[in-house]
């Protein structure tokens, strides 16, 4: 059966570190001028008054509808079995629609190969030897779990059915399969 | 906020980044060198090793891949780390073919600091170092040779070098970091490590201790469990750092009085009664002492002190001893040093002991090394093993005192090891002589440390360096000292290096493999226990180095012990016995299950009595410094019109060493200086815009970053940054150099410098 790929971010466990970041940088190969994944540490000041940050984890969140994939005019932009979106370098021509649609400014232009590359879910480097992407497996505090939703013995299904989540700009159907736990951490009184 | 990063930012930052790479490169680099063709030739499977990005040494393994580049994970063997590793670690293997990387050795031709370099061969580094060493030797004497090495591995390679030549000021990076809470343990406990069994309390006490920011794999993980199991834990700090953030309460507390609080803390437990009296009773001594000189120290004196409201100040203390056993009082570590930075430690220790949280699950535990433990196993049963060291010939003897007095009889450090010392002494010791020291340092040997940046007060250890008659560095890049220094000598990276096994223990003894090489060394980089040993050659010691390679001293180490050896490279750790807690019942029957001649030292309750009584007055402080109690001095850090400042660690850079990784760099190159709005407002300053910090030693330019995550009176910069090398191309200039605004004091007792400073800001 084909895999359905999908992680969790828990920004209760996320420190901000960017281990995730650097180790990302470090198996993809990446030009030093762009990156697949970052996460984005916000100050914030709820309405009680207390202090806090807020992770957002900054990349591809693989959605189940699209829109990348909808307005490439050549499918160099895919989404493969397993659901995994993808870029086929060669068959890009460099238009850019994809950057323009994605919701979610998960898109970057390589400098080497002019083409849109994003985050793979390491599936040619990692997936491929049996490995969790690169993220996950660095992850200090496991704020990142990593598995098949068509597996219902998989951790990512057990962790689904224990933590509130929700994806991110889910109005727009888009259906991401990255689901986030949000942050109840902060609210601190200063 | 600690890093905030965006999309726009961070292109802008990479752009000028790799502007700055292009520049010309010095002798010796590796942009100097002619075509350099990176190929990564090494095991494609993983090895297990021991990451060197910062001091925490966290067990990593890591392959080549596709002979193109290299990943690097935590070594999933090792549970307490669970495989894991932080951005630090992943961005390691940047070091290897970073065009400002330092592959030859070179020299100084212009004056000290000019930047004007010389390539040679390591023959003409040695003869030049033997030289100069012999020369100081004949003028001063050898003792006047300082020789500073980071830790552990760096230690045993130069230390021996050192004390082989007949110098005796041997000296870690310690003061500068850790020293304190090592002597506090030493003296409250009488052992040299205290853990932490974060994991499993129910309530955490930290004071500054920002384990999720000054990453330590195993901490940071053990913080996070205890979280995600309800822990509470509460943050006393005077930022709001991302431990604070995590926290069920934070408390902005006043920098450089943590001190008032725990003495009240402390004052509450005893007032109230809330201390475990049988365990007093039973396992300490001096209770009575503490009790008398805690006593001025009530809550509503010391609110006013550390800016803690005394009943939160009592409601803690309460909550805090109705949680125990299962209690951690965080000793350390970092944030704000203080002149009375031992009492600090030492206090904050005995609350745990007070609270009889010691032994115990959820508490501390003592280390247990090979010999500690053994010491309850009897006839019959294994013991766990001791690593060896090759037989050498005793050490010339040295007739004066070190320059911290360290073995003299009233030496009022005497809780620092020898390998530990004083270091921030050096500066002041080659300036002038010392008292009871009779002689000044003429020659600082520094192996991978960088007290320019390391130590307070930049300027007074320039000044030192510059009026030495012989610095050399071994680092694997031209840092800030580097740049004072005579001769540089290339550093191979961790991840080309093998190094000695090593014996720790935390619950049971522990074995590590050191490091393991992933990949062959590049240009002509050597590491520690090879440079010293040809240098030492060369000065006719060849009697201090009998081991022909480092495979050579393993062997050496490990004796016939040839399983622990293979075990050690295939794993990366090996450990001796079960878990071992004295004061937990179901732990000693296990312990006792496994080493059956262990029954004779339990007690009528079922568990271990400790070896030692724990201390909570100190005759031996009270004997050289009339320190055995608790007492608060009050402390002026600044003047009314000035503002505190203080540091704290960053997740992407450590302290002096890699902020010039390209990686890391990127992500955070400028540390903002963080300010609170009505500050910022009555001083005209708005959010980004450029300000000076300034006091009576230096003024520091950085961008102003407006946040409420600080206390009014208190500005905050991230620690590591201003690097002064100009060949440390990404990260020279950028950034507040915490180090130069701190003054040069060294503390009574434990040496440590302080990490607080009176200062005035404004726009630049």
């Amino acid at each position: 059966m084909a895999k359905k790929y999908a992680m969790i971010h828990d920004s209760n466990l996320c420190i901000g570190c960017q281990a995730c970041n650097v180790a990302c940088r470090s198996e993809n190969q990446l030009p030093e001028s762009v990156y697949r994944l970052q996460v984005w540490i916000k100050p914030e000041e709820y309405p009680n008054g207390t202090l806090g940050y807020e992770y957002h984890r900054q990349s591809c969140v693989h959605c189940e509808n699209t829109p990348c994939v909808n307005v490439c005019p050549t499918h160099a932009s895919f989404k493969n079995e397993d659901g995994i979106v993808l870029v086929d370098v060669d068959l890009c021509v460099g238009c850019l629609y994809c950057v323009a649609a994605c919701p979610y400014q998960a898109r970057y232009v390589d400098p080497v190969t002019k083409a849109p590359n994003k985050c793979t879910f390491c599936y040619e480097s990692r997936l491929s030897r049996g490995e969790e992407p690169a993220c996950v497996t660095v992850c200090p505090t496991e704020a990142l779990v990593f598995g098949d939703l068509n597996d219902p013995q998989s951790k990512i299904n057990t962790v689904l059915s224990e933590r509130v989540t929700y994806q991110q700009k889910e109005r727009l159907g888009t259906n991401p399969k990255m689901f986030i736990v949000p942050n109840h951490k902060g609210g601190i009184k200063s | 906020m600690t890093q905030m990063l965006s999309r726009r930012g961070f292109l802008k930052l990479s752009s000028t980044a790799a502007a700055v790479a292009g520049f010309s490169s010095i002798p010796g680099t590796l942009g100097a060198m002619d075509e350099v063709k990176k190929q990564y030739k090494g095991n494609t499977k993983f090895t297990p090793s021991i990451c060197e990005m910062c001091t925490s040494s966290c067990t990593i393994e890591a392959r080549v891949e596709d002979g193109k580049g290299m990943f690097i994970r935590g070594n999933p063997k090792d549970k307490s780390r669970g495989g894991k590793v932080c951005a630090r670690g992943s961005a390691g293997f940047n070091q290897l073919y970073d065009p400002q990387r330092l592959v030859k050795p070179i020299m100084r031709v212009g004056e000290r600091g000019e930047g004007k370099w010389k390539e040679v061969s390591w023959d003409e580094a040695y003869a030049f170092i033997a030289k100069k060493l012999d020369e100081i030797k004949q003028k001063y004497g050898a003792h006047t040779v300082a020789f500073t090495a980071r830790s552990g591995w760096t230690k045993t390679w130069f230390h021996n070098l050192a004390q082989a030549y007949g110098s005796h000021n041997l000296f870690g990076h310690e003061a500068t970091c850790p020293l304190a809470y090592g002597m506090a343990a030493k003296d409250v406990y009488n052992h040299g490590s205290i853990g932490r069994d974060f994991a499993k309390a129910k309530y955490i006490i930290n004071m500054g201790h920002n384990v999720f920011e000054g990453i330590v794999i195993s901490y940071a993980r053990a913080y996070m469990d205890a979280l995600s199991h309800g822990a509470k834990l509460v943050t006393l700090e005077p930022r709001l750092s991302t431990m604070a953030a995590k926290s069920t309460e934070w408390h902005a507390i006043k920098p450089g009085h943590d001190l008032a609080f725990v003495l009240a803390f402390i004052h509450t437990l005893i007032h109230e009664n809330l201390y475990d009296k049988k365990f007093v009773e039973k396992y300490c001594e001096g209770f009575e002492e503490l009790k008398a000189s805690v006593e001025p120290y009530t809550p509503e004196k010391m609110a006013v002190e550390c800016d803690i409201p005394a009943d939160t100040i009592k409601r803690l203390a309460r909550e805090f001893s109705k949680a125990a056993p299962k209690a951690v009082f965080d000793y350390g570590h970092r944030v704000t040093f203080t002149p009375q930075e031992l009492e600090l430690r030492r206090a904050m220790m005995m609350v745990n002991a007070l609270v009889g949280a010691v032994e115990k699950e959820g508490g501390y535990y003592l280390g247990k090394s090979a010999d500690f433990y053994n010491q309850f196993i009897g006839e019959g049963d294994p013991k766990a093993p001791k690593l060896k060291k090759p037989k050498i010939p005793a050490y010339p003897k040295v007739s004066v005192p070190r320059i911290d007095r360290i073995g003299e009889k009233d030496s009022e450090f005497f809780l620092a090891s020898k390998g530990a010392g004083i270091v921030t002494l050096i500066p002041h010791a080659a300036l002038t002589e010392l008292p009871g020291v009779g002689y000044k340092i003429h020659g600082w040997f520094i192996a991978r440390n960088n007290p320019v940046m390391t130590q307070s007060n930049m300027e007074n250890v320039i000044k030192a360096l510059q009026a030495m008659d012989l610095v050399v560095v071994h680092d694997i890049q031209v840092s800030d000292t580097a740049w004072f220094a005579d001769v540089v000598l290339p550093d191979t990276t961790y991840l080309e290096r093998d190094e000695e096994f090593t014996a720790s223990g935390s619950k049971n003894p522990s074995y590590g493999v050191g490091r393991q090489k992933v990949v062959e060394p590049i240009g002509d980089a050597r590491p520690g226990w090879r440079v010293a040993k040809e240098l030492g050659e060369k000065m006719g010691l060849s009697a201090y180095f009998p081991y022909k390679d480092i495979e050579d001293y393993r062997l050496q180490q490990v004796g016939d012990n040839i399983d622990l050896l293979a075990k050690l490279k295939a794993n990366g750790s090996e450990s001796f016995g079960v878990p071992l807690l004295l004061q937990d019942k179901k732990s000693v029957a296990n312990f006792v299950k496994k080493f059956p001649s262990a029954v004779v030292h339990v007690n009528e309750e079922g568990t271990i009595d400790f070896p030692h009584k724990i201390k909570l007055f100190s005759p031996k402080l009270e004997e050289v410094s009339k320190k055995g109690a608790l007492s608060y001095e009050p402390y002026k850090y600044k003047e009314n019109d000035e503002l505190y400042f203080i540091n704290g660690k960053s997740a992407v850079r450590t302290n002096g060493h890699n902020g010039n990784n390209l990686w890391l760099n990127n992500l955070l190159d400028d540390a903002a200086v963080w300010i609170h709005p009505k500050t910022a407002g009555r001083l005209g300053i708005k959010n980004g815009d450029n300000i000076e910090v300034y006091n009576k030693y230096s003024s520091q330019k950085g961008k102003a970053l407006v946040t409420k995550g600080v206390r009014e009176d208190t500005v905050f910069a991230y620690f590591g940054f201003g690097h002064v090398s100009k060949e440390l191309k990404r990260a020279y200039g950028k950034g507040v150099n915490s180090n130069a605004l701190y003054s040069p004091h060294v503390s009574q007792n434990c040496g440590m410098n302080l990490h607080i400073a009176g200062v005035k800001v404004k726009k630049a």
